[in-house]
């Protein structure tokens, strides 16, 4: 493997991860955007999506990778998938909002982003002891399929993985900036006040941006098991975490800045392991964590909401 | 109605008095006949990403506990198993801190003489502090790390002077480079990649993996290092794919080693694969599955003893007890463990001495004992004298369950030892 491409398979490999991550990133985005709430159960609910996937890709039938579909049938099963994993994981976050959060509403301080940890913790540990601990060998039906380019290789799965995520983006700006609701997110974020005086629901809009922000971690959670065939009770925290610093980079309460947040912290992850080492990766994601707050707090593309202070 | 529903829940209570009343006078009965009992102490990770096989390890001990308690208990003492999780959530698996703080609890209760566990390298560096001020023993079936038994750094892992840290198994200053030889003998590997997963155990076998396979001519191309608890694998193992090796090593256990194994499978899939005994047993077998699994070579630092004939009545009475639990040679090497445990306590009794933590200690020490996987005996610090190590490969048969672990794995044969060691 030359040089070439040894980067262009790692850049390969960083645009997948970073896809992962800007799906993750727009839940906490847009959340925060709306009502200046950092929500960390959003790691989780990423978790949770993943099993609703394998449960419903079990309940179809399939166990490991043994059963292989193509055509038609394939993108039946998969978008099937998709839409009751991400309505279920949607509305896991509705019920989060409405049980933990919405009485909290209003409250100063740090109240309801310590109300979020918690129900993270909860549904942290409601996986861990009901399905167990162990890495599970998630169900996939998706064939082997692969390109070369020269020496780096584009699998099928990651073809599958850059187009949901882009599709699910453009939708969801087309969702802000064209639609009734969109509109009325877009007022919320910019003055609650205000948006409630010309009759915005605001408590509607909430819960809105908590079903999308959510649908979108279970989409992730979904594309996550079927790009790594695997999937446990564990992996919110690491991608959460990153997915979080890739929203602060983009600009927490931007969009578009979550989007390309999340690529470029799945590159720097891929290049930064490929060319330093890689168990100083982490090292590497969080020192630019710092350096952004520190230096640029509004991120690379600025807030998307003007502060309310 | 109500007149005879009442006698009958007169009655009912009358009977319910009757046999409770029995039962009390049948337990009077049988502590009197036994009322000396002892504490011992079952440490393992049983939450966590390797519970599967910490549970055999557990399901073995126990079932020689069992079987000594229901033929009347050792020498008059009735076993009381106390049994710790060392696994939490917050670890995802074995986590030292909680081995540590369990550890300190046995050592509290002053009934308990002797502890069976860890089945982790990295519990049994947290634990050993705290035990040698106690002087209270522990056998392992599983723990492979060298160092804890290392007199070099004795005064790390044994500070009050004593061996308190016993294996049924060898330790990875076998496994690793005997596997170095076997890969170099028998697969002629010339050049490897070596990983590691940056646990206590994980990183001493790629070290001793990687130094013998120097020492006798292989080319190390590279040593990386896994964060267990990130997903993603695929950057370190493009660097794998580009240094083309003939053989990827990875030192480590579960919660690192599926992953990488699903992720090498798609990324490497013909570079071969080996790992020590951390990718040994179902807990791998299950997450990774077959295709992925298929063609791993792994080891263990015991003999292979399940398939063997002398194992069948074993095997048929763990099979009536568990079920279709599972097991595999460390399931044994734990059974064996707490026949060491019970071995000893019988000696302290019989040869007339207090039962208490010094004098289990001593007994374990000069423990010479017939067992499934040969003679068990201990040098002065505390390692196995019998230094086997065996290979397996997993290669699928699709004819039986994926946890039929004997089925899916192939034994190869005992890996050479260094000469000399």
């Amino acid at each position: 493997m030359d040089f070439q491409d040894l980067l262009l398979q790692q850049i390969i490999n960083g645009v997948s991860l970073g896809a992962m991550y800007s799906l993750l990133a727009l839940g906490f985005t847009m959340v925060y955007g709306i009502i200046e709430l950092i929500n960390f159960a959003h790691f989780n609910v990423f978790m949770v999506g993943s099993f609703i996937a394998l449960w419903v890709l079990q309940a179809m039938g399939f166990a490991g990778q043994s059963t292989i579909l193509y055509g038609l049938p394939l993108v039946g099963v998969l978008l099937v998938t998709l839409l009751i994993t991400m309505l279920s994981s949607g509305a896991l976050g509705v019920v989060i909002e409405r049980t933990a959060l919405r009485p909290l509403r209003g409250m100063p301080g740090t109240a309801p982003m310590i109300t979020t940890i918690g129900v993270s913790y909860i549904l942290f540990n409601v996986i861990l002891l009901t399905v167990g601990a162990d890495t599970k060998n998630f169900a996939n039906p998706m064939p082997r399929v692969q390109w070369d380019i020269g020496e780096a290789v584009v699998r099928l799965r990651e073809v599958l993985l850059w187009g949901v995520s882009l599709m699910l983006m453009l939708a969801l700006h087309y969702f802000v900036r064209r639609t009734k609701m969109g509109k009325a997110m877009q007022a919320t974020a910019q003055d609650q006040e205000a948006a409630r005086m010309m009759g915005v629901d605001v408590d509607r809009v909430v819960v809105t941006a908590f079903f999308l922000g959510s649908a979108l971690a279970g989409a992730a959670g979904m594309i996550f098991g079927l790009y790594y065939n695997s999937t446990s009770f564990i992996i919110g925290y690491t991608a959460g975490l990153r997915a979080f610093t890739a929203a602060v980079l983009g600009g927490i309460g931007n969009i578009p800045g979550a989007m390309v947040g999340g690529i470029l912290i799945g590159l720097i992850e891929s290049l930064g392991g490929q060319f330093l080492a890689v168990r100083w990766t982490d090292v590497i994601i969080f020192s630019i964590l710092v350096l952004v707050l520190v230096f640029r707090p509004s991120g690379l593309f600025g807030r998307g909401a003007p502060s309310k202070s | 109605m109500r007149h005879s529903n009442y006698v009958r829940s007169g009655l009912k209570t009358a009977a319910v008095l009757a046999v409770a009343a029995l039962a009390g006078l049948a337990g009077v009965a049988t502590s009197q006949a036994q009322q000396k009992t002892v504490k011992v102490g079952i440490t393992l990770p049983l939450t966590g990403a390797d519970a599967e096989d910490a549970l055999h390890i557990k399901n073995g001990a126990m079932m020689a506990i069992e079987e000594a308690n229901a033929k009347g208990g050792v020498a008059g003492h009735k076993i009381d198993v106390v049994v710790y999780d060392s696994g939490t959530a917050t670890a995802g698996q074995y986590d030292p801190a909680q081995a540590a703080t369990n550890t300190k609890k046995l050592v509290a209760d002053p009934a308990v003489v002797l502890n069976i566990g860890p089945q982790m390298s990295g519990e049994g560096k947290a634990m050993t502090p705290i035990l040698s001020e106690a002087n209270l023993a522990t056998i392992t079936p599983s723990s492979t790390n060298p160092d804890i038994t290392n007199p070099a750094f004795a005064a790390q892992f044994k500070p009050k002077g004593k061996a308190i840290y016993f294996r049924t198994v060898t330790t990875d200053a076998f496994q690793g480079p005997n596997m170095a030889n076997f890969v170099k003998g028998t697969l002629k590997v010339t050049s490897v990649y070596v990983l590691d997963d940056s646990g206590a155990y994980g990183v001493g076998i790629a070290d001793s993996f990687q130094k013998q396979a120097e020492k006798i001519g292989i080319k190390v191309l590279g040593r990386d290092q896994l964060n267990p608890k990130e997903a993603d694998y695929s950057t370190i193992l493009t660097k794998v794919k580009a240094a083309k090796p003939d053989l990827l090593y990875y030192g480590g256990v579960g919660q690192a080693g599926v992953k990488l194994a699903k992720q090498a499978y798609d990324i490497i899939p013909n570079i071969p694969k080996a790992g020590g005994d951390g990718v040994q047993g179902t807990t791998f077998l299950k997450g990774v599955g077959f295709p992925a699994a298929e063609g791993w070579y792994s080891t263990n630092a015991s003999p292979h003893v399940t398939e063997a004939p002398e194992s069948a009545d074993w095997v048929k009475r763990y099979k009536a007890r568990y079920g279709s639990a599972g097991f595999d040679d460390y399931t044994i090497t734990a059974y064996n463990a707490a026949l060491v445990a019970i071995d000893s306590i019988k000696r302290v009794v019989e040869g007339g001495k207090p039962l208490n933590r010094d004098n289990v200690r001593d007994a374990i020490q000069a423990t010479k004992m017939k067992s499934l996987q040969g003679e068990i005996s201990f040098d002065e610090n505390g390692d196995m004298l019998d230094k086997i190590v065996s290979v397996f490969q997993y290669k699928e048969n699709k004819s039986r369950p994926v946890d039929d672990f004997d089925a899916q794995n192939r034994y190869i044969g005992v890996a050479p030892a260094v000469p000399g060691s």
